[in-house]
């Protein structure tokens, strides 16, 4: 047991009793906490956070605020959930003050301590509300346009960023500008990005960079936190402020989960510090340098080519009289020996033609010789063979006398033995019988 | 978009988006001699003010606070004045 503490002399001059342990005035206060009444209170949970052995929680209205804790055990058995108790949603706590008082190696902790099972959701938060109706009559104003309407450059030369001083995304910033290669300007303007001091200096962080002139974009970044944390990024004026600024508004606030007001009027709403800087710069400029060197040689190879091409084409121009020349010479030589050829066939076949008509003429000739050197001789034959014509003898008077075989008699001794012999005439022939003597001459 | 004075005001982003169409219509085999030369000419223009462009954004980070800037254009502004 430890030795009881010397009581040391009070401060001089002063009239407030005391000076008391510590340890027994804190047993006090929460002896004398406890004995307050029980009360049910109500009000929005904001920063709901559970561990082992309690559950913490904000209990906030627009008046003020109380940390508030429940055993989770008595937490657990409400069945309600994290999701139930998110941000904003209004419940009524029953219960009373306590105050842990420490010790000499523990903190105290004052908190309203949440009676078991004194707990009822009682609707959606009022500043949730209050953020939709806000966003509805945002949006109704067009006000989520203007932003989205700017022309961002893909190659911006000078940066505006406008982030905690301390805060883990400013180095993220620094990582997605490294990552896209980029070394240009970069404008820090620092400004709170939690309390409710925070809304108008970012607000006036931002008017200040865009009146500068020298900006080409600015990026509003903020890591994660309690929706209770990023609350000033969906003040009215900082989103009315954003909407018509002339420069456009990159914004990164909270997780990809979070969705405040900024995120909707700016032109472009990224889910880290990171991913916004990289948006900033849409073109990764070592990727970029590449493409503008691969540039530069393609048009010299096309300048290359189109002048070889052009130094062809004058040649081969230059050339094209002589070559038109030349064909029409070598057309000329061709037309001539064709012309000669065609003369030398027609000769050939004229002279063939007429060979052969003189072959025809001295065939003719020959046969109109022969035909006169034997007409005579035919002539003297055809008389002889007509003068031994019978029909000549007859016409002269003669008969024929032949049996009727057909035979010719030639004596009256054969006449008398065929007995019917026919006589033939000049004119026609008669049959006759012989008979009577022997009429001998 | 040919002359020189509008090149110097082109972004960036117009400038190569020009030189990817250039690129493409030579590539293509369809521009004239005329028309090649001209290209190939309004090109190397563009490609001076991309690697310019690049250029100023490659030298080295330079992180200001805004204090810092507003001072530097306020003196600008006067040696200017004067």
């Amino acid at each position: 047991m430890p030795a009881p503490q010397l009581r040391p002399l009070g401060i001089d001059g002063s009239s407030l009793p005391g000076p008391y342990p510590v340890g027994r005035y804190a047993d006090g206060l929460r002896d004398f906490l406890r004995e307050r009444p029980r009360v049910q209170l109500f009000g929005e949970v904001w920063n709901l956070r559970l561990s082992r052995a309690k559950v913490y929680l904000e209990l906030r209205d627009s008046d003020g605020a109380l940390p508030c804790f429940m055993w989770r055990n008595d937490f657990d058995a409400l069945g309600l959930g994290e999701r139930t108790l998110a941000d904003g949603a209004q419940v009524v706590i029953g219960g009373g003050l306590d105050y842990y008082a420490g010790s000499r190696t523990s903190s105290p902790s004052f908190s309203f301590a949440i009676a078991a099972g004194a707990l009822r959701v009682a609707g959606e938060g009022d500043l949730l509300a209050q953020l939709d109706r806000l966003r509805k009559t945002l949006d109704a104003e067009g006000l989520f346009a203007p932003q989205k309407l700017l022309a961002r450059p893909a190659l911006p030369r000078t940066i505006g960023v406008v982030t905690g001083e301390s805060g883990k995304a400013r180095d993220d910033v620094l990582a997605g500008l490294h990552r896209r290669g980029w070394h240009g300007r970069l404008v820090w303007a620092f400004a709170p990005v939690q309390d409710r001091h925070a809304a108008p200096r970012i607000a006036a962080a931002l008017q200040d960079l865009a009146a500068t002139g020298a900006v080409d974009v600015i990026v509003v970044a903020r890591g994660g936190g309690s929706l209770a944390d990023l609350f000033c990024f969906c003040d009215e004026t900082l989103c009315r402020t954003v909407a018509l600024l002339g420069v456009p508004v990159i914004a990164s606030v909270g997780h990809h989960t979070d969705r405040t007001l900024i995120d909707d009027v700016a032109a472009l709403s990224c889910s880290t510090p990171t991913h916004a800087a990289e948006s900033a710069v849409p073109v990764h400029c070592l990727r970029a340098r590449e493409d503008v060197i691969a540039f530069a040689r393609r048009l010299s190879v096309h300048g290359r080519r189109a002048l070889l091409h052009r130094a062809q084409t004058l040649a081969r121009l230059s050339r094209a009289p002589g070559e038109h020349v030349a064909g029409e010479r070598r057309r000329l030589h061709q037309r001539l020996r064709e012309i000669r050829a065609a003369g030398r066939r027609r000769v050939h076949d004229e002279r063939a033609r007429g060979a052969s008509k003189a072959l025809v003429l001295e065939r003719k000739a020959r046969a109109a010789a022969f035909d006169a050197h034997r007409a005579p001789r035919l002539n003297a034959l055809a008389l002889a063979l007509a003068a031994h014509d019978p029909d000549r003898t007859l016409e002269r008077g003669y008969a024929l006398v032949t049996d009727r075989g057909g035979e010719v008699v030639t004596s009256a001794a054969a006449a008398r033995e065929a007995g019917d012999v026919r006589l033939r005439f000049r004119d026609a022939a008669v049959d006759a019988t012989i008979g009577g003597d022997d009429d001998r001459a | 978009m040919t002359e020189p004075e509008n090149q110097l005001a082109l972004s960036y982003e117009a400038a190569s988006a020009r030189l990817e169409e250039i690129i493409t219509r030579l590539d293509s085999g369809q521009a004239g001699l005329r028309e090649t030369l001209e290209l190939c000419k309004e090109g190397r223009t563009l490609v001076e003010l991309c690697a310019a462009e690049l250029e100023a954004v490659g030298r080295g980070l330079e992180e200001l606070h805004l204090e810092d800037l507003v001072a530097r254009l306020e003196a600008g502004a006067g040696a200017q004045g004067a």
